[in-house]
């Protein structure tokens, strides 16, 4: 066992750190904030740079980590662009991968993902968009709700029902995924507004009104779609958890640094000792979630994914980013309400929402460990 | 409770459906506007506590019956009504007093000048019969009249000759000005020569008003999430039916009706800092656990603002930073527990 990063991982690092510092003003994230304005200058910029480098899973997430360590709401935009490739990689074609997959991680396009819709996200058997098919073709109609990259996305993977389920108990057979092209007629967007962190990130409704999708976009087998989603989940929850680590990580930059310069000294000479505490348990709290995250991150990328690391190192992610800019911002005080803080503090609450909500990710814990044990 | 009380809960609950529930999200976020101020203060709200011609003298306990009440739909409206009165136990010239009580002008205390050790927040200096310099973190900065402290201890009523600077980050109430004020004024009085002293008598008489807004969020929002648990489907059950949702949230609601006893009961009995103190201590806390509870259960709905449960997210933390001193609050209330100086180190 070897807790040390590779060379390369460490560079990765690095220059994530310097592309942060050097354009996550707090100028341009407080207005991205302010406006719910999508950082598309930065997103160039960090595709210019190349500062994802996807052919190494282990630099995109210690890239997710220290980017949004610096400013989430950037840090997501820059590195949300290509959501939902893998399921190209692990189940498209070469067609599909050739034409879809590879402008995404070239930077060339961005790519959406859309399956919670108004309905419900948790329970995503019981999804309501249908396509039909129609000669060679899928008529696709429904809708998607609070979906990422929703109105910039030039494409988005679709999961819809595509047969009836065979019995209530097996809802979640029936269902195939489509890659759909934004300017496809009848397909539209409505942006949602007003959320309470991420707002840099680009979150919209997606509309299929009859959108004619060529049957050659479906990718994979039809009535795998859940699978591939789910699949999907237990990829994309180890960045997730990334991101927590990083709002984690952020948190305690902040909470560290102030006390440096703010932090009471008591008639000891130290400081007084509920902030000592404080940051040694923020700061146990975000190594503990490293350790978990890079765990998750070293099965899959060994092609050996554990699904139960997988959703432990999302959910104690969420808890401990949600937890760290609480505690950070309750003992900073004027301090920590009036600078990036407070949006750190907005922005961690999404990590129990989106991806699988901390609830689920706890369900799927238990269920898969009893599976195990044959329970 | 007293019936008079009863009937202030019921005039404000009247108040709430008409012209809060439906306009809280503009109420928290944009502006309150002079109608709406003018509102509150036909309802009597902004003379709970002072000596204005109009003010029956000070009423604690039905200033936190309506602040308790107002926060269940609008917090920045009750934080906006704790600001009037805490001015208004500070001032005794009755021409402003008035003024503010009917909505005419408004005025604020910068609480931050006992959150933040001296220093902290910028510098006001008498010079040559002028008040000079910068106060950071001002909550209420739009007001007419501020009520601040100078570096050297008096406590003055700033009337003019100061305007809002830098603007800061809102987490919450964000109708309220928060900002720094440039100040250059020749037009104020001393209200206090041991400004300190003024403050903190304030800042405790304020205990249980604080209380009353962060319970009564707790209520509001809670309110919210059991209704939407009632409705919403996710695996063929209603929300409600899950026990890890319908666990967190009844455990936190017993602790809320618990505190709304305590509270009540403190209100009709001689005020007790230490019993005061543990209310605030705990239910500081419990708004902001209630309303991360009540907006996990909204799922991504409740981080969209048309659901109006993320305002309770931002406020409930707000106004544990912005009326509460985490550290010399448990202090001072362990000093009390412990009957004697304690957890200082
Ligand atoms: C900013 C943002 C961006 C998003 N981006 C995307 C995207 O790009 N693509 C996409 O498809 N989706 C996206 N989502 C949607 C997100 O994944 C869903 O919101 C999430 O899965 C939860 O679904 P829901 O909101 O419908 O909540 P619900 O499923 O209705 O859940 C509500 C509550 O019930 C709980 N619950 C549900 N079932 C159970 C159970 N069995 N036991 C206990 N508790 C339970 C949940 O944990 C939650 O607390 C995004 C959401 C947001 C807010």
């Amino acid at each position: 066992m070897d807790f040390e990063l590779d060379s390369e991982t460490k560079e990765a690092i690095t220059k994530a750190r310097e592309f942060a510092k050097k354009y996550f003003t707090e100028e341009a994230a407080e207005r991205s904030d302010r406006e719910e304005r999508f950082p598309t200058e930065i997103v160039a910029l960090s595709k210019k740079e190349k500062i994802l480098d996807f052919s190494n899973p282990w630099k995109v997430l210690v890239t997710i980590e220290e980017l949004v360590r610096r400013d989430p709401g950037l840090g997501i935009s820059v590195t949300i662009s290509a959501f939902g490739a893998e399921i190209f990689m692990f189940f498209g074609n070469d067609d599909q991968k050739e034409k879809y997959m590879n402008p995404v991680f070239a930077g060339l396009k961005t790519l959406g993902l859309g399956v919670t819709e108004p309905g419900g996200g948790s329970d995503v058997a019981n999804i309501k968009t249908e396509a039909k098919l129609d000669g060679d073709s899928y008529i696709l109609n429904g809708g998607k709700m609070f979906i990422s990259n929703g109105q910039i996305a030039d494409y988005f993977l679709v999961l819809a029902r595509t047969s009836p389920p065979p019995s209530p108990e097996k809802k979640h057979r029936g269902m195939s995924v489509f890659v759909v092209d934004s300017k496809s007629p009848g397909f539209s967007v409505n942006k949602l507004h007003g959320k309470l962190g991420v707002r840099a990130t680009n979150t919209a409704e997606l509309i299929f009104n009859n959108v004619r999708v060529p049957k050659e976009n479906m990718v994979g087998e039809e009535g795998k779609g859940f699978y591939y989603i789910m699949t999907f989940f237990n990829i994309s929850r180890i960045y997730v958890a990334a991101q927590g680590l990083g709002i984690a990580h952020g948190a305690l930059d902040r909470l560290v640094e102030y006390s440096k310069k703010y932090g009471e000294i008591s008639d000891t000479g130290e400081l007084k000792e509920s902030i000592q505490l404080a940051i040694a348990e923020i700061a146990t709290r975000v190594e503990a979630t490293r350790n978990l995250t890079y765990k998750a991150a070293s099965y899959l990328f060994k092609f050996t994914p554990n699904p139960i690391v997988t959703s432990m190192s999302k959910y104690y992610a969420a808890e401990t980013a949600v937890f760290s800019t609480r505690r950070a911002l309750e003992l900073m005080s004027l301090h920590g309400l009036t600078n990036d803080l407070e949006r750190f503090f907005r922005d961690a609450k999404i990590l129990d929402i989106w991806e699988g909500t901390t609830e689920v990710e706890k369900l799927i814990i238990t269920r898969m460990m009893l599976k195990e044990e044959g329970a | 409770m007293e019936e008079e009380y009863e009937i202030l809960e019921s005039t404000v609950k009247d108040f709430n459906s008409k012209f809060v529930d439906n306009n809280s999200l503009k109420l928290e976020n944009e502006s309150m506007g002079p109608d709406f101020i003018r509102m509150l203060a036909d309802q009597g709200f902004f003379s709970m506590m002072g000596q204005g011609s109009d003010a029956s003298g000070s009423d604690l306990k039905a200033l936190s019956i309506v602040l308790e009440n107002l926060s269940k739909s609008a917090p920045a409206a009750a934080v906006k009504v704790l600001l009037v009165n805490a001015f208004s136990t500070l001032v005794n010239d009755t021409g402003i007093l008035d003024s503010v009580g009917k909505g005419a002008k408004s005025g604020t205390v910068t609480f931050s000048d006992l959150l933040v050790p001296k220093g902290q927040n910028g510098s006001l200096k008498l010079e040559n019969g002028r008040v000079k310099g910068e106060k950071e973190y001002v909550l209420g900065s739009d007001s007419d009249f501020i009520l601040t402290l100078l570096d050297t201890g008096e406590l003055i009523l700033l009337k003019s000759g100061f305007s809002q600077g830098k603007k800061h980050k809102k987490l919450g109430f964000r109708s309220i000005g928060f900002s720094s004020i440039n100040v250059d004024s020749s037009d104020y009085s001393v209200v206090a020569k041991d400004g300190i002293a003024a403050l903190r008598k304030m800042y405790e008489d304020f205990t249980l008003p604080i209380s009353a807004i962060a319970i009564g969020m707790s209520e509001g929002v809670s309110q919210k999430a059991l209704d939407y648990a009632k409705v919403r489907t996710a695996f063929g059950h209603y929300l409600k039916d899950f026990q890890p949702l319908a666990f967190d949230l009844t455990s936190l609601i017993a602790e809320m009706n618990i505190l709304k006893r305590y509270f009540h009961d403190l209100l009709s009995s001689p005020i007790s800092r230490k019993e005061a103190m543990f209310l605030k201590h705990k239910s500081l806390i419990l708004a902001k656990d209630m309303s991360k509870t009540s907006l996990q259960i909204h799922g991504g709905y409740g981080y969209l603002e048309d659901f109006g449960i993320e305002k309770f997210y931002r406020d409930s933390m707000a106004l544990s930073v912005l009326f509460h001193r985490e550290d010399s609050d448990m202090e001072e209330l362990s000093s009390l527990v412990f009957e004697g100086k304690a957890g200082f180190v």
